[in-house]
């Protein structure tokens, strides 16, 4: 009995968003014998969903970024109209509310660069306009990021077109920040995102920073119909049709190297399958100190490479189906951002405790997706995003009542903060841990961030080092430890640079037989 | 925008580039394959593993509870409520068959833990036959486990818990009771147990001691230091539906019964047949139990299609071609209409990993390529794109044509 061919010219490892979108962008550039092998029995990894009593809860997915408004649209965006995979998105009708206990900070901010500058203006009078003019700084590197990443170009072509990327390329958020000399006040109000990328704005740099802030307040952010799940399915239901062959619980062990080159896979079954390309969606920590075989074909450069870079976060997630409205149970925010601090330093030393966690994000789904629930009730969800260091020795007769506490411990923080009483109206409830996410994905340490962005390892520098990062010939990564990094949007974009990787290669060989 | 002066800023990304090679440059050279967290979460959900049946016991004249010790030493964390899937290949067939825990979690960490299910055949049926004729102690069987969301979850239910259950559905309470009698979990348990005769109880001993393990310790046995504190309690109320010698509660869980036993607030758990489901659950309702408060096991289909709603009664023993894709390998295969399609493969040997068998769980999540299905909507887990794009719940859906399948490759 055969279930796979003999050979595949790409084989992908894991059918997340960015093993998905690989396929996709391989697809139209007509490389279409493609095998992807997910060791789940449902697509898109973290983007997903599961049932509990007949209500679909969402598993992950917050804010969606990158997609844009039918009239603007942004870089995901354009490449799912292209692909031809239609959404129904939703969008989320705040950018944040924000709410820091200390200083007693509560405001919130909608998309639009002059609307929230406006928002920022009306608390803290005469401050819009220098609000606006950083917002704007940030949305030209923005742009030049989008164009950089994949049209590459001189360093003085760079200075000439791009001046402000090449200006603040070098630097922190907090230090491009500094320039404007913004009262603490609005640095913490323009802070919260720094989570969605998982590093202290200190060491973040701005470039990733204005990324994220000019993506989501110009953007705005959306969400699934029918949850996060929808976009998975329907990146599927794509591949599929342009032909690829994908397969659900089939967990990769091996990728079989020869002579420094990738020859095949083998899954967990047993199934030994040839292919000229291997995309890899599990992460280089793994590939390289478990997955290569023979493990003497791993340079030492790739060792010394994952042993520099450090992991980012991991969630811990409370998800939750209330009993009640939104109205009735008083929520009237889709996203909050909340703390006793913005400083982000602090913040980071907090996540690397097993709790209880002080900066949390709530999402009220309901209110972005009114058709989330059955009648009366709601789905809620506070997230915090922890280190996995506290974790690494949980003992195994401590995991579920560690789960409770730290679910326990936000939903406390969540009352007091906001001054909702939810604990009395749970009719569902799940807790996701860093090692969750290791049973569904596979993630290294349950980290879903992959590195992080630290000023000392810039989607810059690894943009620059493309060449240095490249170990094993036909061997390609896809996922959240890719240069674009972390997010359900850089997913995708991760994926189409491991497409156009492929792509190269086999021209230039091709090339070099002619 | 000027930064720092104009040479330090135009120099930003070789200055990050040289930052980030160093870092590559003073990196250790060892490779470091550990995993914790990932290897938390496989000794949490390890997948398939075999286990010896040490002990077989009578539970009541038509059961037995089969003990089970794992091969490699170790028994996954699991809750009172969930269950273990088996893994069984029964003469031409292949498939696989859940039953829930009945031993307490406790049991599972001690230092030769060990898993019991108790298994009832009060008439002759595919799987319980198996159990009952051919496994002996010194049987290895595989299985998997844990599963399931039929727990007590503090975050959210009451610690007045009233179990409904019904026949062969006390397993989940035995469970619990044994791990509240054993001082592990702080909780009031009242199960009313609906049986037709006294002899037909399940598992009576065991709840018998358990309910007076659990009052003894909440009297303080033993440690007088710690009496009636961190204890929860456990009484069981037995229910005879047809038993003239029996001189206690008699009929059916009613309404009534319900709320004579029942603290305030308390949270229900429901394991039985549908039959007594809808019984309970319009009694709830009567009595304004929050939906919240509710929590039921899994529900088996109706080994009947017939007694599912919406079952079209010509479909009976109707038989059709299904051709089951799996990667590039089709195999054409028959398939009643008034059977779900996880039994034909089943009948076939074509291994398909149902859990819950209930449509909830999606384990056997599986697309249709071509033909009409029926979905039993009792317990329809699917996701709502599923739904858009034609996947399925092997365990629940039935052909009502010739169809073509894709299921994953086990």
């Amino acid at each position: 009995m055969a279930f796979y061919k003999d050979h595949y010219e790409v084989v992908i490892i894991g059918g997340a968003l960015a093993g998905l979108s690989c396929a996709l962008q391989l697809q139209a550039k007509g490389i279409r014998d493609i095998l992807i092998l997910e060791k789940h029995n449902l697509p898109g990894g973290l983007a997903t969903s599961y049932v509990r009593d007949g209500i679909e809860i969402e598993a992950t997915l917050h804010e969606m970024m990158s997609i844009g408004t039918k009239e603007d649209r942004l870089k995901v965006g354009v490449f799912f109209d292209e692909m031809g995979v239609d959404i129904d998105w939703l969008r989320v009708p705040e950018a944040y509310r924000f709410v820091e206990t200390s200083k007693g900070i509560d405001i919130t901010l909608h998309s639009g660069f002059e609307t929230m500058s406006k928002e920022i203006d009306a608390q803290y009078p005469g401050w819009g306009p220098k609000v606006l003019e950083f917002m704007n700084l940030c949305n030209t590197v923005y742009n030049s990021m989008n164009i950089l990443s994949v049209t590459p170009m001189s360093k003085v072509q760079m200075l000439m077109k791009h001046p402000e990327f090449v200006k603040t390329a070098g630097y922190t958020a907090t230090e491009v920040m500094e320039t404007y000399h913004f009262p603490q006040d609005i640095v913490d109000i323009l802070s919260p995102y720094w989570i969605y990328v998982g590093n202290p704005l200190k060491t973040l740099p701005f470039t990733i920073y204005a990324f994220l802030m000019a993506d989501y307040f110009r953007g705005g952010s959306y969400v699934c119909k029918n949850l996060s799940h929808e976009m998975s399915m329907k990146l599927q239901q794509k591949a599929e049709e342009n032909g690829a062959q994908m397969e659900y619980c089939q967990e990769v062990d091996k990728i079989l190297v020869k002579n420094g080159k990738v020859t095949g896979v083998r899954t967990r079954r047993g199934d030994e399958i040839h292919c000229d390309y291997v995309v890899s969606g599990a992460y280089p920590n793994k590939v390289y100190t478990q997955m290569i075989e023979p493990l003497s074909e791993v340079p030492e450069g790739a060792i010394k490479s994952v042993n520099a870079r450090k992991l980012s976060v991991c969630p811990v997630s409370v998800m939750m189906v209330l009993e009640g409205t939104p109205e009735e149970i008083g929520i009237k925010d889709y996203n909050i951002f909340s703390g006793t601090t913005m400083d982000t330093e602090e913040i980071w030393e907090n996540y690397q405790t097993q709790g209880p966690y002080d900066y949390l994000t709530s999402i009220c789904l309901n209110l972005a997706n009114p058709g989330c629930c059955p009648e009366g009730y709601t789905q809620f969800s506070i997230t915090a995003l922890p280190l996995a260091e506290p974790f690494l020795n949980v003992k195994e007769e401590d995991y579920l009542s560690l789960k409770r506490k730290l679910a326990s411990d936000m939903i406390d923080h969540y009352e007091k903060v906001s001054g909702i009483k939810i604990r009395d109206r749970i009719a569902e409830i799940e807790v996701s841990t860093p090692m969750t996410i290791a049973h569904y994905v596979g993630a290294w340490k349950g980290s879903i961030y992959g590195y992080r962005h630290h000023i000392n390892d810039h989607a810059v520098a690894r943009l620059q080092m493309k060449e240095e990062d490249h170990f094993i010939d036909g061997l390609e990564f896809a996922g959240a430890f890719s240069i674009s990094g972390n997010g359900m949007g850089p997913a995708v974009t991760n994926g189409r640079a491991a497409a156009k990787a492929i792509f190269e290669d086999k021209e230039k060989k091709e090339a070099a037989v002619k | 925008m000027i930064v720092k002066g104009f040479l330090k800023d135009v120099g930003g990304a070789s200055r990050v580039t040289n930052a980030r090679r160093e870092t590559y440059a003073t990196a250790s050279p060892l490779p470091d394959p550990k995993d914790p967290i990932r290897a938390l979460a496989d000794a949490l959900h390890p997948g398939k593993q075999e286990f010896k049946v040490t002990k077989i016991t009578d539970a009541s004249p038509t059961s037995k509870t089969f003990r089970l010790e794992p091969l490699n030493g170790h028994v996954p964390v699991f809750q009172s409520g969930q269950y273990i899937n088996f893994y069984l290949e029964i003469g031409t067939s292949k498939l696989t068959r859940a039953y829930s825990l009945a031993s307490a979690p406790f049991e599972a960490r001690l230092p030769q833990p060990f898993v019991e299910i108790t298994i009832r055949r009060n008439v002759s049926y595919f799987v319980p036959d198996y159990f009952f004729d051919q496994v002996k102690e010194g049987t290895v069987l595989t299985a998997a486990m844990p599963f399931g969301n039929f727990y007590y979850e503090p975050l959210r239910d009451s610690k007045n818990i009233v179990a409904l259950a019904g026949g062969s559905g006390i397993t989940p309470f035995v469970s619990l009771a044994k791990e509240i009698a054993a001082g592990k979990l702080d909780v009031n348990l009242t199960i009313l147990y609906g049986s037709v005769n006294h002899k037909d109880i399940v598992c009576g001993e065991q709840l018998a001691e358990a309910e007076k393990a659990a009052a003894s310790l909440a009297a303080g046995g033993g440690s007088s230091a710690s009496a009636g504190s961190g204890y929860g309690s456990v009484r069981v109320i037995h229910v005879m539906s047809d038993d003239p010698e029996w001189d206690g509660e008699k009929g059916f869980v009613t309404k009534e019964l319900i709320e004579k036993y029942s603290a305030p607030d308390s949270t229900y758990m429901f394991c039985g047949p549908w039959p007594m489901y809808n019984f309970v659950t319009k009694a709830l309702k009567e009595l304004n139990v929050p939906a919240r408060r509710f929590r039921h096991d899994v529900m088996q289909q109706p080994s009947k299609a017939t007694n599912i709603p919406g079952f079209p009664e010509d479909q009976v023993g109707k038989v059709y071609k299904l051709t089951v894709v799996r990667g590039i390998q089709e195999d054409v295969v028959d398939a009643r209409a008034d059977e779900p399609v996880a039994v034909a493969l089943e009948r076939s040997a074509i291994a398909i990993d149902t859990h819950c068998r209930g449509g909830e769980c999606g384990f056997c999540r599986s697309k249709l390529l071509a033909g009409d299905l029926f979905i039993s909507p009792l317990g329809d887990g699917r996701r709502a794109e599923d739904k858009e794009q034609d996947y399925f719940h092997a365990c629940s859906a039935y052909p009502m044509s010739d169809c073509k399948v894709k299921i994953p490759i086990m």
